[in-house]
């Protein structure tokens, strides 16, 4: 048998691990095994960080594709907080997409999140561009249920004339936290991802934010749909078939007055 | 990384491994390790922990019952203990087997507890515990309490689903309190990772403390917890996930992204709510 890869058991051990713990489980993944840094940190989502643009007053979310060595470019700046006096930038074509896309999500956050802080960083492609829309948001109070939403876009967008083609990778890392005296701790974590490919048509510019902004509304519709059924369907009904708050004798006797009603009425 | 740091870290993997799902994390570190066989032997005391704290059940040779592993049924010499087939037997912790079950009676001042409670939780599991449950009742602290140990267990690997439901009770009949802690366990890990972990500790004081009062106390809090733990479901969906992300918009309209330019954010950035169009 050949031997694993061990980048995929490090991705498979970090699909098993708590998915509360995957930013230390990151850590010790590189201390372990250092050749996998790089692997590991551009391909493992981990919640969003907030920072302060100094220039600006606003907040921004710090990630991969927005960090040079150990400073953070702001969006609404374009400029490296610690600074930086050759950082990366988008090329000026690519920026002037960048600040449109920027206010174009700050509106959707604001609709659809009613708070939370939003991010867009664009970087240069040999035939097109890439980027990646961030959105937080975090609730909590005193004695109810607490939670944080973290979502991860990245998207490539190949130039071509009329028609751009569009790969869109999603992750949402959705945590809440539910407890008091009669419940105890009830923790509810963890991370899902799809991905999408499409073609959209394209008159200028302008054209991407439209059709990125389709597909992440678009993509964020379908994973809130997943999440809620994972998180409080499915788990519940995991719950329900380790333990029966019913006795199993009663379920028995239901479940044959029911045949029995059914085979009665298809007698008719 | 030093051997002993790196045994270290496996042993933190080893013991977060979700129900079901052991020997896939330690087939991980294994590729993680390259074999290093002084890292896998440096791992076993973490496998065994895990194995007693996650109430792992077994079969014996020849038995159709689960058994469990605990630390309330382990020898001096590393064998466990069954009260109720009156057996003890080895266990290849690394593997999850049972081995070489030899007779073994039960020696304890509460031995009559013991085995009332046996007959007595029997019908209590049969009835609430659907996937291959197990249970265990044992003398403890010296002889002074009883431990009931109940496990539930629900392993579909196939849809990328596993889940368990552990409960821990001890008894002491010196003083007539029973304490205890239920915890559930569930994980889904279809193009993801999402993990239930709760914890609900369980104190009470019996009046009478016989075996038929110390089963119905634990069933009326078990199905009371289930209970709540149902409605938490609901009150995270209706309140922290609403509150984090609308389904659509107020206007319960997409956004027209060509004419985006025109939604107007009705504050300054920073203090704003409402947006109008």
């Amino acid at each position: 048998m050949a031997a694993q890869d061990p980048f995929d058991s490090a991705l498979d051990l970090l699909r098993r691990l708590n998915p509360k713990y995957t930013a230390n489980n990151v850590n010790a993944l590189i201390n372990l095994v250092p050749d996998l840094t790089e692997d590991l940190l551009s391909s493992v989502d981990q919640p969003l960080q907030v920072q302060r643009c100094k220039k600006t007053g606003r907040d921004y979310l710090l990630c991969d594709y927005n960090r040079d060595g150990d400073s953070y470019r702001s969006p609404w700046s374009n400029e490296f907080d610690p600074p930086l006096t050759d950082g990366t930038l988008p090329s000026e074509r690519v920026r002037k997409i960048e600040i449109a896309a920027n206010d174009a999500f700050d509106i959707y956050r604001e609709l659809y999140y009613e708070g939370g802080v939003s991010s867009v960083y664009f970087w240069n492609l040999d035939d097109g561009f890439a980027g990646v829309v961030l959105l937080k948001k975090s609730v909590s109070s005193a004695n109810e249920s607490t939670g944080s939403w973290d979502s991860i876009h990245v998207f490539e967008a190949t130039d071509r004339p009329r028609i751009s083609h569009y790969k869109l990778t999603s992750t949402v890392i959705l945590n809440m936290i539910n407890g008091d005296e009669s419940l105890g701790e009830m923790d509810l974590s963890g991370n899902m991802t799809r991905q999408i490919e499409q073609d959209m048509p394209v008159e200028d510019d302008s054209s991407h934010i439209a059709n990125i902004g389709k597909l992440v509304e678009e993509m964020e519709l379908k994973m809130r749909n997943l999440l809620q059924e994972v998180y409080f369907g499915k788990a519940k009904d995991v719950v329900g078939d380790l333990r029966s708050i019913s006795s199993l004798t009663q379920q028995e006797k239901d479940r044959s007055v029911h045949q029995e009603m059914i085979s009665s009425m298809s007698k008719r | 990384m030093s051997v002993a740091e790196t045994i270290e870290t496996a042993s933190g993997f080893v013991l977060d491994a979700p129900p079901g799902e052991l020997q896939d994390v330690i087939a991980d570190i294994k590729a993680l390790v390259n074999d290093d066989s002084a890292v896998l032997e440096g791992v076993a005391p973490a496998v065994e922990k895990y194995n007693k704290e996650q109430l792992i059940t077994t079969k014996l040779p020849g038995a159709s019952e689960h058994v469990i592993i605990s630390e309330y049924n382990c020898l001096p010499d590393g064998r466990f203990f069954d009260v109720g087939c009156q057996s003890s037997f080895e266990f290849d912790h690394a593997k999850q087997k049972a081995s070489n079950p030899q007779s073994w009676v039960l020696e304890s001042g509460n031995a009559e507890l013991i085995k009332a409670l046996l007959r007595d939780v029997a019908p209590h599991v049969k009835e609430h515990y659907p996937s291959s449950p197990a249970f265990g009742v044992y003398p403890v602290q010296d002889d002074a309490g009883v431990a009931v140990v109940v496990v539930g267990n629900k392993y579909s690997p196939s849809n990328y689903w596993n889940g368990r439901w552990r409960s821990t009770y001890t008894y002491t009949p010196s003083s007539k309190d029973l304490t205890g802690t239920i915890r559930v366990d569930v994980h889904y890990y279809e193009d993801g990772n999402v993990r239930l972990l709760t914890t609900k500790p369980v104190q009470v004081s019996l009046n009478s403390g016989t075996s038929a009062e110390i089963v119905k106390t634990i069933a009326i809090h078990e199905k009371k917890y289930q209970e709540e733990l149902n409605r938490a479901f609901g009150a995270l969906s209706e309140g922290a996930f609403k509150n984090l992300r609308r389904q659509l918009p107020i206007s319960r309209q997409k956004i027209d992204w060509e004419k985006i330019g025109n939604y107007r954010l009705g504050q300054e950035i920073g203090g704003g709510r409402s947006v109008v169009r």
